[in-house]
């Protein structure tokens, strides 16, 4: 190692690692250099990463992503820092990835500190923490990261030691000699010697799975502690002791604009301290919360209201056939003549699900405090680098002078992708000249937003005698998801956006198919939710498939395992489909009036299957039970998985159920949970989860699960009463 | 001028117009632990205990409160010299069962089952589906919290689970 010193110096800002509690805060002031010399294999890894430096990507990851100085620190006291470019939301993302950090750098798991890492430290994160990606691609990362500053301390150990490194182990966060164990240097001692360090050009040694000692251990989160005690800061908790509360004026229709903005009486209300009154935006700068929505009243504000849309034309707008349309699938040369005509065997379908909100139960906010040499913002956030960005275009400044702070999030959901509060609080700050905080009501979380847009299905099939699938066709309409969140990110093919058609596509083996996409753009915003098209479209092709199951009058497990393909892919699905039917003693004996139903699905590489056991009663169905079956490939923390599919199983129901977004006149109907109830643990049925792991890559967990818990409960339901809901919520 | 008794310790207010308790827990005097969701009184996040009930501070005014016990979740634990915290049983039975996801939602779940168990100590499955179903989980964690009550519940009776 010590023959290739030369190529690799990591004295661009000093040397970080050593300077412990003194350089939390002295990396505030840091950005990262211009590009160093990478050595050929790590400008490999850097563009898999990095597809292009200059554009931000959605899901991938910007910066140096190898070098150890960027994700650690070493304090004297042998505590171990690490940085997260990743967001607590509640997935366990600050654990997963500490257990991966921690693993592979060989730290006791006490030593380790986990942080959220800010704007100024270099990890450039434009995709966010989004896509149920950031365990799938902050592992190569993170343990070749910290692979390089293990081997660095085994490297300076032998040399304090005199003895060969061959000779030195690294564990419990120090150096010690195989077969002296008595002789142990701390990793807090050998970082004094830190200033002559050099990283090695040669990739470091990676531990093998079965040396791996906390990935795949269900500790227990790092960040509980804090929230049980009530002392964990969200974005919503940010406060500075001289800060100002701001409101903004909301538009009264969706697509309203302000024609005339006045002060009126506003300076007369109690507590004002700021206002601004701009092309598009009005707000008040006040004392107190109270006074600042109070204030909103006093601001002479004409509003052009634009048209007043209804939800009928929302729904007629989001039809198959309208907008822009392209083909994401096409198999074999027969769709249109096997599914032409009114052939009786063929089985056709159209369902819809409405616009739905993603009601958080922390709502969006920020503190800013702009001054003249620099911006700093606390909030919370899925996006901490976009929202910079919004910010810095606000206010037009240069983004290096913008510290953004992301703070815990009360969820997320893809909400916090684009929340809007950070700029709206720094144009605030900016207006008053010192720190304003912007927090959300409920109202405004449910009207000014945006949605999960509502989507329209047609889907049309047909089926052999032995049971075999001979076509599908699968036609989907929807608005803008991920297309909606930046002109400039490259997501969508040929402006058609991705996030429509996720879990579009038909994963079983069958000679010929078609799935089809339209798009339109809506009056309403829409956006990114937990799973993009998932919920939508595999509610559509899992009920689809049920019903060509119940044409062909077989087991709908049977029928979903003979048609599973014989690919590596098809095996797990098989698998996970058995695992499910097993757990949930599919075929077994259930109480009277009580039926299965099942839905599978493929998503981000993970695959996941689930059985619902519902009765209805009275026309009222209860949910009973939800068995999961689920292979994200490699886990890092089992504990972690199971509670995102019961997360994932009460979100999918609570929308099966209940959730629906109206507009009316012109206005979202909903001001708060009265017209929008959530589910109740009254509802929740019981869940158990059967986790099957696969292979040495870790997939993705936040999303998949949220995937197959409508068709399962939808599917049970039919099996029960014969009778196929195809419209959400059932409650709607 | 008001007097406000929050975790045993009389605040005084020099403002006593009425105005939620939530908003002068967190704004005015730091208590961020106490969370706002829908200042409705719907979803139950804000929930805290006055002179032992559950009560949504969101849609309770100041004024309604003077003189009452007010407990919010940063008086459910006590730091011990070495820095560690004594946890109320409920508090425990969460962690123990690793309830919170996002959190949000937790401070008013504890204080809704704190209430609640103080009036039912051993309560029935039904009983703490019936007395939780009001407090919104937008993570999904009712499996849990429904087992951290019963564990709570078993805890404050002298089990040891």
């Amino acid at each position: 190692m010590t023959a290739n010193r030369q190529k690799w110096r990591m004295s661009r800002r000093g040397f970080l690692i050593g300077l412990g509690a003194t350089a939390v805060t002295a990396t505030a002031t840091f950005t990262l250099g211009a590009k160093i010399g990478l050595t050929e294999y790590r400008q490999t890894l850097a563009q898999t990463a990095n597809v292009d430096n200059e554009t931000p990507q959605f899901g991938v990851v910007q910066g140096f992503w190898t070098d150890p100085d960027i994700w650690f620190e070493i304090t004297a006291a042998n505590k171990v820092l690490f940085y997260s470019p990743k967001v607590e939301m509640g997935q366990g993302i600050l654990t997963a990835l500490g257990q991966i950090a921690a693993d592979e750098l060989a730290v006791a798991w006490a030593d380790l500190e986990i942080i959220q890492v800010d704007t100024s430290r270099g990890m450039n994160d434009w995709g966010g923490t989004a896509g149920s990606y950031s365990v799938a691609a902050m592992y190569p990362l993170i343990r070749e990261a910290a692979a390089t500053l293990r081997e660095m301390l085994r490297q300076e150990a032998a040399i304090q030691l005199k003895v060969p490194i061959v000779e030195l182990v690294a564990q419990d966060t120090a150096v010690s000699h195989t077969s002296n164990p008595a002789t142990t240097i701390p990793y807090g001692d050998l970082i004094q010697f830190a200033d002559g360090w050099e990283v090695p050009t040669q990739r470091p040694p990676l531990k093998t799975a079965v040396a791996q000692q906390l990935i795949g251990q269900s500790l227990p989160r790092t960040d509980l502690l804090d929230k049980i005690l009530g002392h964990a800061t969200y974005g919503y908790d940010a406060h500075l002791p001289n800060m100002l509360y701001g409101a903004i004026a909301r538009p009264p229709t969706v697509q309203a604009t302000l024609r005339r903005r006045d002060e009126g009486n506003v300076w007369a209300a109690a507590g004002v301290q700021a206002i601004l009154l701009e092309d598009d935006l009005a707000g008040v700068v006040a004392n107190t919360r109270q006074q600042a929505y109070a204030a909103l009243q006093q601001l002479d504000l004409v509003w052009d209201e634009g048209k007043l849309w209804q939800q009928e034309e929302i729904d007629t707008l989001i039809t198959v056939g309208n907008g822009l349309k392209i083909v994401i699938q096409e198999d074999g040369a027969d769709v249109d003549s096997l599914l032409s005509g009114d052939d009786p065997d063929l089985v056709s379908m159209e369902l819809r699900t409405p616009l739905a909100a993603h009601a958080t139960l922390e709502p969006q906010a920020a503190l800013a405090d702009v001054q003249a040499d620099k911006v700093e913002i606390w909030t919370s956030t899925q996006a901490a680098f976009r929202e910079r960005g919004m910010v810095a275009q606000a206010l037009n400044r240069d983004p290096g002078e913008i510290v953004l702070h992301p703070l815990l999030l009360g969820g997320g959901l893809g909400r916090k992708l684009h929340s809007g509060a950070a700029v709206e609080a720094a144009r605030l700050s900016q207006a008053a000249g010192k720190p304003v905080y912007v927090g959300w009501n409920r109202t405004e979380e449910l009207r000014h937003g945006f949605l999960r847009p509502p989507t329209h299905h047609l889907l049309r099939g047909k089926v052999a005698k032995n049971g075999r699938i001979q076509a599908i066709t699968h036609d989907v309409a929807s608005s803008e998801i991920i297309l909606s969140l930046s002109a400039g990110l490259r997501t969508g093919v040929l402006g058609i956006d991705a996030g429509i058609y996720r879990g579009a596509t038909i994963q079983y083996a069958l000679p010929n198919r078609r799935v089809t996409v339209y798009k339109v753009k809506l009056p309403v915003a829409t956006g990114p939710w937990r799973g993009l098209g998932l919920f939508a479209n595999n509610f559509a092709v899992e009920s689809f498939i049920d019903a060509l199951a119940a044409k062909a009058q077989m087991d709908p497990v049977a029928f979903r395992l003979l048609n599973l393909p014989a690919s590596e892919l098809g095996l797990r699905l098989k698998k996970v489909l058995q695992a499910v039917a097993d757990g949930a003693d599919w075929g077994g004996a259930l109480p009277d009036n009580h039926a299965h139903g099942v839905a599978l699905l493929l998503d981000v590489h993970t695959v996941v299957a689930m059985v619902a056991e519902v009765s209805v009663e009275e026309s009222r169905v209860r949910v009973h039970k939800m068995v999961a079956a689920i292979d994200p490939g490699k886990i890092i923390n089992p504990a972690g998985v199971t509670a995102q599919v019961e997360g994932a199983i009460m979100l999918g129901l609570s929308s099966f159920l209940f959730e629906k977004i109206t507009v009316q006149d012109g206005q979202i109907r909903a001001a708060n949970f009265d017209r929008y109830p959530l589910l109740t643990m009254k509802e929740a049925p019981d869940v158990s989860v059967h986790l099957l792991e696969s292979g040495e890559t870790p997939y993705g967990i936040g999303e998949p699960p949220i995937g197959p818990v409508a068709a399962a409960v939808s599917n049970a339901i039919f099996a029960l009463t014969g009778k196929r809901h195809t419209q959400l919520p059932l409650d709607g | 001028m008001m007097k406000l008794i929050i975790n045993q310790q009389t605040v005084i207010l020099e403002d006593d117009s009425p105005r939620p308790l939530l908003w002068v827990l967190r704004d005015e005097l730091g208590l961020m632990g106490t969370k706002f969701g829908c200042g409705a009184g719907i979803c139950g996040a804000c929930t805290v205990q006055v002179d032992g009930e559950a009560t949504r501070a969101c849609i309770t005014p100041i004024t309604m409160v003077e003189g009452k016990q007010i407990r919010t979740i940063e008086g459910m634990s006590t730091q011990l010299a070495d820095g560690s915290w004594q946890l109320h049983p409920v508090q425990q039975a969460f962690l123990a069962e690793q309830a919170p996801q996002c959190g949000w939602c937790m401070s008013g779940q504890m204080m809704t089952a704190v209430s609640f168990l103080e009036q039912n100590p051993q309560p029935t499955e039904t009983e703490i589906v019936a007395a939780m179903g009001n407090n919104y989980c937008r993570c999904g964690s009712y499996v849990r919290i429904k087992k951290a009550v019963a564990q709570a519940s078993q805890l404050l009776n002298g089990g040891d689970t």
